[in-house]
């Protein structure tokens, strides 16, 4: 794996990020770093700015202010450099549904610039590695949410990127597929390259990644080497709920009739 | 609570024909918007519906009275049978799978979803139409006891046909496939038009409505509209025959109620079809690989694959180029025909499927993100829109000529040929241009699901960008029409008419490479503005 920049430079620096809808604030005022080489999660309850803050890192959404730069090069300023050092899976964005996978993969790579013939080895051995290889000639429409998340990996690694984005990639995904991707993913951090993802399911986060940042209503509220932010709390989900400030709400008395038997 | 006694058979009814006027009320209650369109439809039907009321009944008396009847009691049968297929989310009650998990038996379920089906625009509809056959075809004491017998059961029939086809088809109506083909309903309609329109055309010239009495004859033994055919034949005093075609109907009633529960047992506990799609075998969508290996390499090629692909596999798509197709072809031939037409009506083809080179983007959808992370450089947009307008062209170009030799055939003026030719690449040529400059400047999303093509609150961003582009379009191909026009008044100009077609097809290439060369460096500015604009759909 080619460190682009060298070794020192973070896989990303965001500063002072702000993104508005409108009345809403989605992203308050971003500062974060992430070490390159790590698996990172990024955390967060629904409606953090979690999708947001990743689209704006990836250049598919334009920040107010703050700026971006991935392996030491500004998302904005060199689009050449970052985008072809990238890959992304977002959330809530379609493929190119009317293509097979197969197809997708072909078109996904050659509009890289890749060769034609290493577009299609990589294809073949992402499908067989994805277990995708028996869907490969269905449409992605017919795809089911797991073979959708699968391809959109597929997709975003065929070009061997330095830095990769994943939006919510377990979100729907049914535990073989879960475990297909998470093999694949621990493969490609091995080797040195940077995982982030976002997902707000604790566990997971807890397993996968060495790195975490904690997001609640658009900013950072904690982030750091896994085992820092986690703290004195048994488990990442007991410092997560004590950071966001929602513990304690657990519905009783009120819904005494619910279970028992009696009808 | 008691749930335990489970549902009683007379309780079904009330609660589904309430369920069925919620769901008609809470659909109004979405907007004001949809209130107005829904109430102005349903003052639109009831006026169209007392219109064919008042037609039929003066028609009462007239020989053909009964022929027109039968024709429209089948029509609108015909229309009950399709409708489910093209609007299956029109009623939601329809869908039996909705009730999947409610633990009711068929025999009731069938008659309390058939009862709510009568509620409704539609059923009104029926009922006002088929009043006005009855009274316009009955005569006598008789033939009134048949007629309000025939009406339930003409009514009945038509309900009972649109619920026996959408729960036959459900599967295929909740698939994707089936939501495919109602996106192509659009064009089933606008077909069905014509034919309407030609059919009447066609009663209007002389012989006139006794035309329809061979398919009377046939149509008065086809249930529903055997029944209306029942009461003609009570009027007429053969009571056998008037009983024999009663008992059509009812036994066609009967029929579609068994096949509709049958249909309806059997979606009730077998899975549905998504998971039946999800278990089958991947079936191999055959592609145009033989022909893209046609195609130049690197990115060129691959954006004009995925590009013609779409044209066939996406039903948006599809259907706004068999729309730009049909009427490219049918304005200048149609003209022709009827010898009304100019030549230079062949130029429509050009424009018509200029068109498609709007709102590129839009057509990609959300997926639209794939593309932006592949654009760098302007150099890379510059490539990517030309690889769109080649695509195109490899439709365009020989569809539009093709166009135009037919029109100059048909007339006869094969001197003018190569002008039109010419005065056509020149329009394709400005089309291109100012569709690659708006697509880039005045993206807008198009919905996957219905008919609209354009998501709400974006109409006038689409319109500024058709309409303002076709104008500019017209103004850019305007040194080229001015030509043509100067070569037309000078005299001796005839002789030279013919430099239009390589002057034309040479200012279309250049003027397209002048767009493409504006268009790609606000496409690849604008990229998260122009995503952020085509994922409203």
């Amino acid at each position: 794996m080619t460190e682009g920049a060298g070794a020192g430079v973070p896989a990303v620096r965001v500063q002072g990020l702000w993104k508005r809808f409108g009345e809403q604030i989605a992203v308050a005022g971003i500062d974060l770093e992430l070490p390159a080489g790590r698996f990172i999660g990024l955390v967060g309850p629904n409606g953090a700015g979690k999708t947001t803050t990743l689209s704006m890192v990836t250049g598919l959404l334009r920040p107010d202010q703050g700026t971006v730069e991935v392996v030491g090069h500004d998302v904005w300023r060199d689009p050449v450099e970052v985008k072809a050092r990238i890959g992304v899976l977002p959330e809530g964005l379609r493929l190119f549904e009317r293509l097979s996978g197969r197809e997708l993969l072909a078109y996904t790579g050659r509009l890289r610039g890749l060769p034609g013939a290493e577009v299609d080895k990589r294809a073949t051995q992402l499908l067989d590695v994805l277990d995708l290889a028996g869907s490969q000639h269905k449409l992605v429409v017919d795809y089911s949410t797991g073979m959708r998340k699968k391809i959109g990996l597929a997709c975003a690694l065929l070009h061997n990127p330095e830095v990769l984005f994943l939006d919510e990639p377990f979100e729907g995904v049914d535990p073989v597929s879960a475990q297909t991707i998470r093999g694949v993913l621990e493969r490609y951090t091995g080797s040195g390259a940077t995982v982030v993802f976002s997902s707000h399911v604790m566990e997971l986060v807890e397993s996968l990644c060495d790195w975490v940042a904690v997001m609640a209503a658009g900013r950072i509220r904690a982030h750091g080497p896994l085992a820092e932010v986690r703290g004195g709390a048994p488990s990442l989900q007991e410092a997560f709920l004590e950071l966001v400030g929602a513990q304690g709400r657990i519905a009783g008395a009120d819904l005494d009739w619910l279970g028992g038997g009696a009808r | 609570m008691s749930a335990a006694g489970g549902v009683s058979a007379a309780s079904i009814t009330p609660v589904v024909v309430r369920l069925k006027l919620s769901l008609l009320r809470n659909g109004l209650r979405q907007s004001a918007g949809r209130r107005a369109a829904y109430i102005s439809s349903v003052v639109l039907v009831l006026l169209f519906a007392a219109l064919q009321l008042i037609g039929l009944i003066a028609l009462r008396g007239n020989t053909h009275a009964p022929a027109v009847a039968l024709l429209l009691v089948a029509l609108l049968a015909l229309g009950w049978a399709v409708m489910p297929l093209f609007f299956p989310s029109g009623d939601e009650t329809l869908d039996p799978t909705r009730l999947v998990m409610l633990p009711l038996r068929p025999r009731p379920l069938v008659r309390a979803l058939l009862a709510a089906s009568l509620v409704g625009v539609g059923p009104l509809f029926t009922l006002c139409l088929l009043l006005g056959s009855v009274i316009s075809v009955a005569h006598g004491a008789a033939a009134y006891v048949t007629a309000v017998v025939a009406v339930a059961v003409a009514l009945l029939v038509s309900v009972a046909l649109a619920r026996a086809v959408a729960a036959a088809n459900i599967r295929l109506l909740s698939s994707r496939k089936g939501r495919d083909l109602a996106v192509l309903s659009g064009l089933v309609i606008a077909v069905g038009a014509q034919l309407v329109n030609f059919g009447a055309q066609r009663l209007g010239s002389a012989g006139g409505l006794s035309q329809l009495d061979p398919v009377a004859d046939v149509l008065r033994w086809v249930p529903p509209a055997s029944a209306i055919g029942a009461v003609d034949s009570v009027s007429d005093g053969s009571y056998a025959t008037g009983v024999v075609q009663l008992l059509l109907a009812v036994a066609a009633l009967a029929g579609l109620l068994a096949l509709w529960s049958r249909h309806l047992t059997r979606l009730m506990t077998s899975p549905d079809g998504s998971t039946l799609q999800a278990a089958e075998p991947a079936a191999r969508e055959k592609g145009a690989s033989g022909a893209a290996r046609l195609l130049p390499s690197g990115r060129t090629g691959t954006v004009m694959e995925r590009s013609l692909r779409y044209v066939w596999r996406d039903p948006k798509t599809k259907a706004a180029w068999v729309t730009s197709l049909a009427i490219g072809l049918i304005v200048p031939v149609f003209n022709a025909l009827q010898g009304t037409g100019s030549i230079y009506f062949a130029c429509f083809a050009a424009g018509m499927l200029g068109i498609q080179m709007y709102n590129q983007f839009g057509q990609d959808t959300s997926a639209f993100w794939m593309v932006a992370m592949t654009i760098s450089s302007t150099r890379d947009a510059y490539v990517e829109l030309r690889g769109r307008a080649l695509a195109l062209l490899v439709i365009t170009l020989p569809y539009a000529t093709l166009v135009t030799v037919l029109t100059t055939a048909m007339l006869g003026d094969w001197p003018k040929l190569p002008e039109v030719l010419g005065l056509s690449f020149a329009l394709l040529g400005a089309m291109l241009a100012t569709g690659a400059w708006s697509s880039a400047r005045f993206p807008y999303s198009i919905p996957q699901e219905g008919y609209k093509n354009v998501a709400p609150g974006q109409a006038g961003l689409a319109w500024i960008s058709v309409v303002g582009g076709m104008v500019s379009a017209a103004l850019l191909a305007a040194p080229v029409i001015a030509l043509t026009i100067w070569l037309n008044v000078t005299s001796g100009g005839d002789d030279w008419s013919w430099l239009v077609l390589p002057l034309g097809a040479g200012y279309g290439a250049l003027i397209t490479e002048l767009g493409l060369r504006m268009a790609a460096p606000r496409t690849a500015g604008r990229l998260p503005e122009i995503l952020a604009a085509v994922s409203k759909g």
